[in-house]
C-alpha cells in the first residue's frame, strides 16, 4: 500500500502544475467564443452551415455587408446598382489586401463566383446562386453579374459570399485552402485550426476597416449546452450562442455574465398536410389556428422571448405586410369550425416533430389542439437522417409536421414562402402539404421581378391569402440570445451573425 | 494453440466483414446525401452530382465497389469535408483511445483493491458502502454524471477546467466520468469472483503453509479470480469506447465518437464506414488480446 503514495504525489502534483494555467482567465486581448461545432471545412464556399458561416465571416469579407439594423452596406463593393432586369453593376474597393498581402482585383471576384457556379465543384451554395450566368470583369474597379432571369435575392445573397484569392486558392489547393490555408481579406486571419477543438485566428494589421479591438479570436467546439454554460459562468468562454429559455434567468443575474437577445429571422410552423382529413377542410385549419394560444406559449415555455406572428412571413423581411393581423386565440370559435368542417365530436391527428429544443411548445400545442377536439398524437423525432428522408424527403408526415424555419439569413419573403408552400418538383416541403389554389402562381410572380413596390404587392396579396387559407398553424419568431461574458461588449444581431469586429473589451471597472 | 489463435484470427476477420456489410446497409436505406450536399439546388443539379458519385448503381454494384476500395484502404472522400475519410478518422483516434484507456486504468485501479477488501471484510462497513457507492455509479447515466462533476469541480470548486482537451487537468474529469460508468460491474467482479475462490482448499492450503495473508491474496487467490475479471473488462472496453462517444460530448474532447455521429446525421458515409470499421477492429483487437490473456492465466485452456 505504502508504494502507492509516491505515485499520488506524483499525480497531485500534475495537477497543481496543469490546473492554474487552464483556468485562469483568458488574456485581455483574446476573444473566445463557443459554437456548437466546427464545420467540416473552413473554404467559405464549400459548406453551408451557420457554424462556418459565424468563422468564416470573421476572415473573409463578402462584397456587401449588412448594418445592425439590417440595412446593406459597401463592403468589398463600393457601391452597386442595377443596369437592367438581369444585369448588375459593382464598383469594387481599391487597395484591399489578402492576409497573404496579395491586392485584391475583380478577377478575384470573379474566380470566387466561378468556383462555386462550376457544378463540378459540387459546392453546398451552388444552389443560392445558381441564378447567375455570368461574372464579367469590365475594368479594373468594375464587375458586371449577369443573371439567366431577374434574380431578387442576388444582394441578399451577396451579404455572404466571401471574396478569395485567385492566386492563393490555385496555389494551394482546395483542399489545403480548407484546411491549413484559408486566406481572405477580413479582420482577422488564420493561425490554426485543431479540429473540434479550436479555431485560433488573430487580428489582421492591414484589415481595409482597421485593426479590429481583440488581437486574438478563438472558436472553441463545445457541443453540450450545459458545459457552455459552466464554462461562461468560470471564463472559460465570452460568448455563447442559443441560450435556452431555463437558463436566461441564471445568466441575467450572474456576476460573471449577460443576455443579449433580439428577434431573428426564424419561424416556427405546423404545415398541416392538405392532402388528406381533416386538413383537406379550410375550415379544420381554421381551427387548429384558433386553437393555439401563442402568448401563453411564448411567456411560460420561451421566456418570453418570441414574437406571434400572423403567418410565415416575418416583420423582419421584405414583403411583410402589417396589415394582415394574426388569429387569436378562440377555443370556441375553433370548436365551431371544426363541426363546420364535418367533425362536431372531434377527430384524431397526428403530429411529428424533429426540432428537440422545441418540445415543450410542441407538446403544449399538441394539448391546446386536444382541448378544441382535434385530438393530437405528438410524436417526437430524432433530427437526424431518417427526418430528413421520411417527412421532407418522401412528403410522409401525416396530418402535419412542425419545424422551424431561419430563411437562410435572408431578408426576403421568397426564402420562406417557396421552401414552405411552393409545390413544383424541386421545391422543399411544399410540394408534399400544401394545396393553395394560386399560390405557386403568385410566388413565381413575386420572384420574377426586380422591381421592389411590385413585390411588395404580390406579397401583401399572398399574405392574405395563406392567413385565410390557413396552411400552417401560424405560430410566433423566435429570438436570437447570447450569453455575453462582462468582459466584452457586444449585442446579438437579427441576423444571428457573430460580426466581432463590433465587439469590444468592456471598459474597466 | 496455435490453432486456437487462428480460429480467433478467423473469427475476427468475420466479424469485421459482418460490420462493413450492416454499416453499409443501414447507410444506404437511411437517405440520401445529395440532399444535404446540395440544399436549394433543383433535382436536375442532384441527379447530375448522384450520378457522378455512384449513387445510382444498383447496392450490389456499389457494395463490390465499396469492398474493392477499402481492401485498398481506401474509404472514399468525405463529403462535406472535402478530404479522404481515414485520416480524418485516424486524426482522432489516439484522443478516444486516450481517454478510454485512462478511464479503463482508473477503472481497474479502483475496482480491484476495493473489491478484494470488500471480498476479505465481508459484511463489513466498508463492504456495505462499497455496494452502495455501486448501486450508485452504475445508476447514474454518464452525460449526467459528467454535468455533474463539471458543476462541482470546475464552477463550485474551480480545480479543474470545464472542458477541452489542451492540458492535463483537462483529462481527469472526463476519464473519471468514464470510469464512474465501468468501476461498479468490475469491482463487483473481483469481489465475487474473490469471495468463490478465497475459502478453496488451496487457498487454505496456502494459509496453512504459513504464506503471508498478502501473499495468499495477491498471488493465490487474485490469480484465479482474475479471469472473469479480464473477460469482462475486454467486453467493457468496447462499452466505454460507446460510452466515450457521449463523455466527449459533454467534455468537448475532440474524438472519433463526435466525428462519427455528427457524420451520421449528415449521412457523411465514408467517414460513418470508416470510422466503425476502426473502432470494431478495436474491440476485437482487445478481445482477441483477452483470449491470449486467458491462455496465459489459465493453462488448462491450452491442453484443451
Amino acid at each position: 500500500m505504502k508504494r502507492c503514495a509516491p505515485l499520488a504525489a506524483v499525480v497531485a502534483l500534475l495537477l497543481l502544475v496543469a490546473v492554474p494555467a487552464s483556468v485562469s482567465a483568458q488574456a485581455k486581448d483574446t476573444l473566445v467564443v463557443g459554437l456548437v461545432s466546427h464545420a467540416p471545412t473552413l473554404d467559405p464556399h464549400m459548406h453551408f452551415e451557420r457554424v462556418g458561416i459565424l468563422v468564416n465571416i470573421n476572415m473573409f469579407d463578402s462584397l456587401l455587408h449588412r448594418s445592425t439594423k439590417l440595412e446593406f452596406e459597401p463592403s468589398l463593393a463600393t457601391s452597386w446598382k442595377a443596369l437592367s432586369d438581369t444585369q448588375w453593376e459593382f464598383k469594387i474597393r481599391k487597395g484591399v489586401r489578402f492576409h497573404n498581402g496579395e491586392v485584391m482585383t475583380p478577377a478575384d471576384v470573379k474566380y470566387s463566383f466561378d468556383r462555386v457556379i462550376d457544378p463540378a465543384k459540387k459546392s453546398p451554395q451552388y444552389g443560392n446562386i445558381r441564378a447567375i450566368k455570368e461574372v464579367r470583369v469590365i475594368d479594373a474597379e468594375t464587375i458586371h453579374i449577369i443573371t439567366d432571369k431577374p434574380f431578387p435575392l442576388l444582394l441578399e445573397r451577396l451579404v455572404f459570399f466571401p471574396i478569395v484569392n485567385k492566386k492563393h486558392v490555385e496555389a494551394v489547393g482546395d483542399q489545403a485552402f480548407g484546411t491549413t490555408s484559408p486566406v481572405g481579406t477580413g479582420p482577422w486571419k488564420f493561425v490554426e485550426w485543431k479540429r473540434d477543438q479550436l479555431i485560433r485566428l488573430e487580428a489582421f494589421d492591414q484589415h481595409w476597416r482597421g485593426k479590429p479591438p481583440f488581437k486574438h479570436l478563438i472558436f472553441r467546439a463545445i457541443p453540450e449546452t450545459a458545459t457552455q454554460v459552466a464554462e461562461i459562468k468560470t471564463g472559460g468562454v465570452d460568448i455563447i450562442r442559443n441560450v435556452s429559455a431555463d437558463i436566461v434567468p441564471e445568466l441575467k443575474n450572474h456576476p460573471q455574465a449577460y443576455i443579449s437577445s433580439t428577434p431573428i429571422l426564424r419561424v416556427h410552423y405546423v404545415n398541416m398536410d392538405m392532402r388528406s382529413a381533416p386538413f383537406d377542410k379550410k375550415a379544420a385549419r381554421q381551427a387548429a389556428n384558433y386553437a393555439i394560444d401563442k402568448s401563453t406559449v411564448i411567456q411560460k415555455l420561451m421566456a418570453g422571448l418570441g414574437t406571434q406572428v400572423s403567418t410565415v412571413v416575418q416583420p423582419l423581411a421584405f414583403g411583410f405586410d402589417p396589415e394582415v393581423k394574426p388569429y387569436p386565440y378562440d377555443p370556441k370559435k375553433a370548436k365551431d369550425l371544426l363541426a363546420q368542417a364535418g367533425y362536431p365530436n372531434g377527430v384524431d391527428i397526428t403530429l411529428h416533430s424533429a426540432s428537440v429544443a422545441d418540445r415543450p411548445s410542441f407538446e403544449a400545442m399538441a394539448q391546446m389542439l386536444t382541448e378544441v377536439g382535434l385530438r393530437t398524437t405528438p410524436r417526437a423525432w430524432d433530427p437526424g437522417p431518417a427526418w430528413n428522408k421520411f417527412f421532407q424527403g418522401e412528403g410522409k408526415a401525416t396530418n402535419g409536421l412542425y419545424g422551424t424555419w431561419g430563411n437562410y439569413s435572408v431578408f426576403d419573403a421568397d426564402a420562406v414562402l417557396h421552401p414552405l408552400y411552393h409545390t413544383e418538383q424541386g421545391g422543399w416541403i411544399g410540394k408534399w402539404y400544401t394545396r393553395v389554389e394560386g399560390l405557386d402562381r403568385l410566388i413565381d410572380e413575386a420572384r420574377s421581378t426586380v422591381d421592389q413596390p411590385k413585390r411588395k404587392r404580390l406579397y401583401s396579396q399572398i399574405q392574405q391569402l395563406i392567413r385565410e387559407e390557413a396552411p400552417t398553424i401560424f405560430q410566433w419568431t423566435q429570438y436570437d440570445t447570447l450569453g455575453i461574458s462582462k468582459k466584452v461588449q457586444y449585442a446579438a444581431r437579427p441576423d444571428e451573425w457573430l460580426w466581432l469586429y463590433d465587439a469590444k473589451p468592456a471598459a474597466a471597472r | 494453440m496455435l490453432s486456437l489463435l487462428t480460429r480467433r484470427l478467423i473469427r475476427l476477420a468475420v466479424v469485421l466483414a459482418g460490420v462493413s456489410v450492416v454499416t453499409f446497409a443501414i447507410l444506404h436505406v437511411s437517405g440520401d446525401p445529395v440532399s444535404l450536399m446540395m440544399p436549394e439546388a433543383p433535382e436536375s443539379d442532384r441527379v447530375v452530382l448522384r450520378q457522378s458519385m455512384g449513387f445510382n448503381d444498383p447496392l450490389p454494384v456499389q457494395f463490390a465497389r465499396f469492398v474493392h476500395n477499402i481492401a485498398r484502404g481506401d474509404f472514399g472522400q468525405s463529403f462535406f469535408h472535402r478530404e479522404p475519410a481515414l485520416p480524418l478518422v485516424l486524426e482522432r483516434m489516439p484522443t478516444t483511445l486516450l481517454l478510454t484507456v485512462l478511464a479503463m486504468a482508473l477503472s481497474l485501479g479502483l475496482a480491484v483493491p476495493i473489491g478484494i477488501l470488500s471480498a476479505i471484510r465481508r459484511n463489513s462497513a466498508f463492504d456495505h458502502s462499497a455496494t452502495l457507492v455501486v448501486f450508485l455509479g452504475t445508476s447514474m447515466p454518464v452525460f449526467w454524471t459528467g454535468i455533474m462533476l463539471i458543476l462541482l469541480f470546475a464552477v463550485q470548486l474551480r480545480w479543474l477546467p470545464v472542458s477541452g482537451w489542451d492540458s492535463w487537468a483537462a483529462l481527469v474529469l472526463p476519464a473519471a466520468t468514464l470510469a464512474t460508468f465501468s468501476t461498479p460491474l468490475l469491482l463487483r467482479i473481483v469481489r465475487s469472483s474473490m469471495l468463490e475462490v478465497i475459502n478453496l482448499d488451496y487457498v487454505r492450503t496456502a494459509r496453512a503453509k504459513g504464506v503471508s495473508e498478502w501473499l495468499v491474496i495477491c498471488r493465490h487467490a487474485l490469480t484465479n479470480a482474475a479471469l472473469p475479471l479480464v473477460t469482462v473488462a475486454g467486453l467493457q472496453f468496447g462499452l466505454l469506447l460507446g460510452g466515450a462517444v457521449i463523455t466527449e460530448t459533454v467534455f468537448a474532447v475532440p474524438g472519433v465518437g463526435r466525428l462519427i455521429v455528427n457524420a451520421i446525421r449528415q449521412l457523411d458515409f465514408p467517414i460513418v464506414q470508416a470510422g466503425v470499421f476502426l473502432l470494431a477492429l478495436i474491440v476485437v483487437l482487445v478481445n482477441f488480446a483477452v483470449d491470449v490473456l486467458y491462455i496465459y492465466l489459465n493453462p488448462q485452456i491450452r491442453v484443451r
